[in-house]
């Protein structure tokens, strides 16, 4: 179960745990997204869980839920800079929807 | 023992035997045209996208009687033809289409059983050409609001022996553990839970799960009439957004028959958002 398995690194959205011969890198953002396909991330090159959220307009856009990094081919700094690429993305999205009061 | 209205619904393999004519127009209504029509339709089908083409683009409503008649004409529509709809998502949109039609009075109306995933399902062909349409003169009846149900309807109703509502979303759903699925971030609601003392029938428990199409008669009666959802009763069903209700509508007033169903389009989306509104977890 992925839910069992350790936690290397989390922020505030992802984890990275520890799978048997991948590290893998959770979107928080995503939990509870049902998982439609299995296939190759087009950004990270690497297998990913992918769902699908629909936009106002009613369209379905494939969206990653998680990715798998071949430990083979991997290291935990290598996935921690996607992570953190991740992190960056969604608090300046979260700054710009619910800012911090600066006083 | 056959339903109340068998003339509303033609099955995969009438359709691929009497295509589309001059009167009779194939609709595939789509609440997400990109993963659907877009891909491939069955041949000679137009398209009804729910978003643009059946809503109003500014007011939350469904487009207005002028509305209605031009996009029957876009669609090469009159007033006689026999149209026959389909479409994405166990044929919930398409069920939404066939209520607005009814409010606007078309006569010649059909679902297709079990929608593109049945169509999909028996592997049968699908095209990318899209057909060739001149526009039609139509003419549409004043709204039927006889078939709606408002947000002051359903307020009347809550303790009314008379009338019954019916939750037809997941149990989850009504229970208020969710307000929407996270793949429908826009659908949500500020409040979870249902309207009081209405009783959650899904609209998957009218449908045969294997290939999306209706059960029959009999195994219908006993999924509403035990529940206290019988025809001497004003029923008002309702979802989060008013399409798997009108799905439930369908089989309500359709393939049961019953006299008084009225379908609650601003469902959990406006009632869950409302201050003030009773809610019942």
């Amino acid at each position: 179960m992925l839910l069992d398995l350790p936690i290397l690194e989390k922020g505030s959205f992802y984890f990275i745990k520890d799978g048997n011969t991948s590290l893998i890198l959770e979107d928080k953002t995503k939990r509870g997204l049902e998982i439609k396909e299995t296939s190759v991330d087009e950004n990270l090159k690497v297998e990913s869980d992918k769902g699908m959220i629909h936009d106002m307009d009613g369209i379905g856009h494939w969206v990653p839920i998680r990715w798998y990094f071949s430990k083979d081919s991997y290291d935990l700094s290598t996935v921690l800079v996607h992570a953190e690429s991740m992190e960056k993305k969604y608090s300046e999205l979260r700054e710009l929807t619910c800012p911090q009061d600066e006083d | 023992m056959s339903y109340a209205h068998p003339e509303v619904l033609v099955d995969t393999e009438w359709l691929s035997q009497n295509p589309p004519n001059e009167s009779r127009k194939l609709v595939e209504v789509d609440y997400d045209p990109v993963n659907g029509y877009q891909k491939g339709h069955i041949n000679d089908a137009s398209l009804i996208w729910w978003k643009r083409d059946i809503n109003d683009p500014v007011t939350r409503d469904i487009i207005s009687k002028k509305e209605f008649e031009a996009l029957m004409s876009k669609n090469g529509i009159t007033a006689d033809t026999e149209v026959i709809l389909y479409g994405d998502f166990n044929n919930w949109f398409a069920a939404f289409v066939f209520w607005v039609f009814k409010i606007y009075g078309h006569e010649n109306l059909k679902i297709m059983n079990g929608g593109r995933k049945k169509w999909e399902l028996e592997n049968r062909d699908y095209t990318t050409d899209e057909p060739q349409i001149s526009p039609s003169q139509y003419v549409a009846q004043p709204p039927d609001e006889g078939l709606r149900a408002y947000l002051f309807d359903v307020s009347r109703g809550i303790g009314k022996e008379d009338t019954v509502m019916v939750d037809v979303r997941s149990p989850a759903e009504f229970s208020g553990q969710i307000t929407a699925p996270p793949e429908y971030p826009m659908e949500h609601a500020q409040r979870g839970g249902h309207i009081p003392d209405a009783n959650n029938i899904p609209w998957a428990t009218a449908v045969n799960d294997a290939d999306g199409t209706f059960k029959g008669v009999e195994e219908l009666k006993q999924n509403y009439e035990t529940k206290g959802v019988t025809p001497d009763k004003d029923v008002i069903c309702y979802c989060r957004i008013g399409e798997r209700s009108s799905h439930s509508w369908f089989v309500l007033k359709y393939l049961l028959g019953y006299p008084k169903v009225r379908n609650y389009d601003g469902s959990w989306t406006e009632w869950g958002n409302m201050i003030g509104n009773p809610v019942e977890k």
